[in-house]
């Protein structure tokens, strides 16, 4: 079921488009991430889903009707900027912003308590922001984000700034929090993270929505075609054998003797008939599909989309 | 919702109350006031006593005998060459008095070792300007010349007396001017120190990005009223503290300082039968004292003070708060905020010429335009105006004070969410007519 329908939302500033009719689909349990380049857009898309900023026109359905301001409770926004009141004490700000939130004094102070227990941070609770460091201030900021139990969380580079010990932690917590049923919008551009957390994603170009859908499944279809080929023996031979059923390709170099090719053929060469071509042309050691990363999907529809615009 | 408000005000309040420096500035600077009114008396008692000697060699051979010693002046006629006069360092200096003094009063030197003092000049001058005029006067062999003089002086005192007033009271105009004075230096500062508090705070949550985490669970405007009110209400607690501790310590040291004969002076003074002539007490001082002394008087000034400060305060916190939220430091924020900063400095220049006449349609107009109202009409309450003046000055205030705040909302929920360049008019628009 879909806990959050983005549907032909654009935004235009004086000068120039944040958002260009994008429409987009989380449903209620998931782990949706959000991803693009630098100034695509992501960040204007999740401040009109905070309620913050309005988009020119288009329509964001929240739970089941029209998103307004009360909605705001139900979602706990942790932003890329990341920003907390210096000069005041740790506990009294989490304390502020969960109450903020709409949590009663007293239930904000036990869900601080046993969070700050669970995070190892309990020592922190009378120390004045400033005297935190970077990844310390995050800590406390996840911690904001999350106090309320909202149905859908928004973390804008979560791992940003934090050691790969703590970043582990984190993720942990995120899943926990997936696992006990709230919604996930996760906009990064860390792609490890993409492929080991995200169920669907969503990537913007431009201001546009470029690619949508299931991880695995976009992963499955851009994969046809792409094998990895270890051998042994001289690459051109086997580049010259292939000719123009290459459609693309790349070289790594594994040992003295032992090479690596990752390449896509032209769909009508079947596997048998690859297998065949290369094994006549080099000594093979492995076969196998190569399914792409993430990191090579957006690398790759980005610039794609990029030369057909111009 | 309107809790969140709440939870903004007290945060603003509660972190800004606690500070060390608010503390110490609160509790200060009453004793300070106090302190510097304490210090001309002190320095009085305490001064040097070190007697200076002065050889005076008089070639007019008039002077000389009629010079008096003062505290810390002392003469000693002496007939020597000038030389080795200016030679000896016993005297402190050699006063030179030409022969023709009596015909040109200026043919007189005076010689010093080490920088002179303003004082001893002064009274060296004073004493040879009457000696020269006294001797003048002889001349003229005019008989019982002293009893005449005497006879001629006149010291004139005034008291006044205000007869719309509910109660006829004494009055001191010097006093009202000074209080006048007082209060709208303290607005002044106030609205410019906790005017600029606001949009420096507004300016900073910009830069670290609270704003981000903040208005994601409160409105813009929420935050920005919140904001201001939090901040207004700190002025609010500074002012009633001093005005608290000041009153403390005048009315525990005051009577202690009034000798018993003053104050049954300050009665009859009261009850309009002092005999002017009897007072032993200047009678202006006796007056102030009066006046002073009067707490309905001074409960209702501090009354219109306090309205004065929240209505002028809120007006200006709006503006400052729509300046802070539309640059992105306080170097581009300090070229706007000449806009609310002229009109205060504006009022506090114009505060003296309206003291000196309350009543003038200048000082009317002003009063009610609700950029200086605040200012003016602190001066112009202690002469006594009519009451239903101060309120449509007030309520001019207020209504401006709303339109004011529904505007600075408006381009403040712009403004916080601009970084690195300026909304445009159309953009202003969009977001005003979106709920």
């Amino acid at each position: 079921m879909s806990l959050l329908t983005v549907s032909n939302v654009s935004k235009h500033y004086a000068g120039h488009t944040a958002l260009d009719d994008v429409s987009l689909e989380v449903n209620e349990g998931r782990i949706y991430g959000l991803l693009g380049p630098n100034g695509a857009g992501k960040t204007t898309l999740i401040r009109i889903i905070n309620h913050i900023t309005a988009p020119d026109s288009g329509q964001v359905i929240f739970d089941g009707h029209p998103l307004t301001q009360n909605d705001v409770v139900n979602i706990g926004y942790l932003p890329e900027e990341r920003g907390l009141y210096k000069k005041m004490k740790v506990g009294d700000q989490a304390l502020f912003f969960a109450r903020l939130k709409g949590l009663s004094k007293a239930e904000a102070t036990t869900r601080l308590k046993e969070w700050f227990e669970r995070l190892e941070i309990s020592d922190w609770w009378n120390k004045k922001v400033e005297e935190l460091s970077k990844g310390m201030a995050q800590k406390v900021q996840f911690i904001v984000t999350v106090l309320h139990r909202p149905k859908l969380l928004i973390f804008d580079e979560p791992f940003s700034g934090f050691d790969p010990i703590n970043a582990n932690i984190l993720k942990r917590e995120i899943l926990r929090l997936r696992d006990e049923g709230a919604t996930v919008i996760f906009s990064t551009h860390n792609m490890s993270s993409v492929e080991t957390l995200c169920d669907d994603i969503t990537l913007i170009n431009n201001s546009k929505n470029i690619l949508t859908g299931n991880v695995e499944e976009i992963r499955n279809r851009l994969g046809q075609n792409r094998f990895k080929i270890t051998f042994e023996g001289d690459t051109n031979n086997l580049l010259a054998a292939l000719g123009d059923n290459l459609l693309e390709h790349s070289v790594d170099i594994i040992s003295d003797r032992e090479k690596a090719i990752t390449l896509k053929i032209a769909p009508e060469i079947s596997r048998r008939e690859l297998l065949r071509t290369a094994a006549e042309a080099v000594d093979i050691t492995s076969f196998g599909s190569a399914l792409p990363s993430m990191d090579e999907i957006f690398i790759s529809t980005v610039q794609q989309f990029n030369q057909n615009k111009i | 919702m309107s809790n969140n408000i709440w939870l903004v005000i007290r945060r603003e309040y509660i972190e800004r109350v606690s500070k060390k420096s608010f503390i110490l500035t609160t509790i200060l600077t009453p004793l300070l006031m106090v302190l510097i009114s304490v210090i001309p008396v002190l320095l009085a008692t305490f001064q040097s006593s070190d007697t200076q000697v002065y050889a005076v060699l008089d070639r007019s051979e008039v002077i000389a005998p009629e010079l008096t010693d003062g505290e810390s002046v002392k003469f000693v006629s002496v007939n020597m060459p000038l030389d080795s006069l200016k030679a000896d360092d016993a005297f402190a200096g050699v006063l030179v008095i030409g022969s023709r003094i009596m015909d040109n009063p200026s043919d007189v030197q005076l010689y010093t070792h080490g920088p002179g003092s303003m004082d001893t000049e002064n009274y060296i001058s004073k004493q040879i300007k009457s000696i020269v005029e006294s001797k003048r006067l002889e001349a003229y062999n005019i008989a019982n010349l002293d009893q005449i003089l005497n006879n001629i002086k006149a010291n004139v005192i005034l008291s006044t007396y205000r007869l719309d007033a509910e109660e006829e009271s004494s009055t001191s105009t010097i006093m009202c001017f000074i209080l006048g004075i007082a209060m709208a230096f303290l607005l002044y500062m106030f609205l410019l120190i906790y005017g600029q508090m606001v949009m420096t705070s507004i300016i900073e949550e910009k830069n670290n990005r609270v704003l981000e985490i903040i208005v994601s669970s409160v409105k813009p405007e929420q935050l920005m009223l919140g904001k201001i009110l939090g901040i207004g209400l700190v002025a609010v607690t500074q002012i009633v503290l001093w005005m608290a501790i000041l009153s403390t310590l005048v009315g525990v040291i005051m009577p202690m300082l009034i000798p018993s004969e003053v104050s049954a002076q300050m009665a009859a003074l009261n009850a309009g039968s002092l005999d002017a002539a009897s007072a032993t007490v200047d009678i202006d001082l006796l007056q102030t004292m009066s006046m002073l002394g009067n707490i309905g008087f001074m409960i209702s000034l501090f009354f219109y003070l306090t309205i004065f400060l929240i209505g002028g305060f809120l007006l200006y916190a709006s503006i400052f708060a729509a300046i802070g939220s539309s640059v992105d430091n306080i170097q581009d924020a300090s070229q706007l905020s000449y806009i609310p900063t002229i009109p205060i400095i504006a009022a506090i220049v114009c505060a003296t010429t309206i003291g000196n006449d309350p009543n003038s349609s200048l000082a009317m107009w002003l009063s009610m335009f609700p950029f200086t109202s605040p200012m003016i009409m602190v001066v112009r309450i202690p002469f006594g105006i009519p009451t239903w003046e101060i309120w449509v000055s007030i309520a001019i205030l207020f209504a401006t004070f709303f339109l004011m705040v529904w505007l600075a909302a408006k381009i403040y929920r712009v403004g916080i969410f601009m970084y690195g360049k300026k909304p445009s008019v159309k953009e202003l628009i969009r977001w005003a007519r979106y709920k």
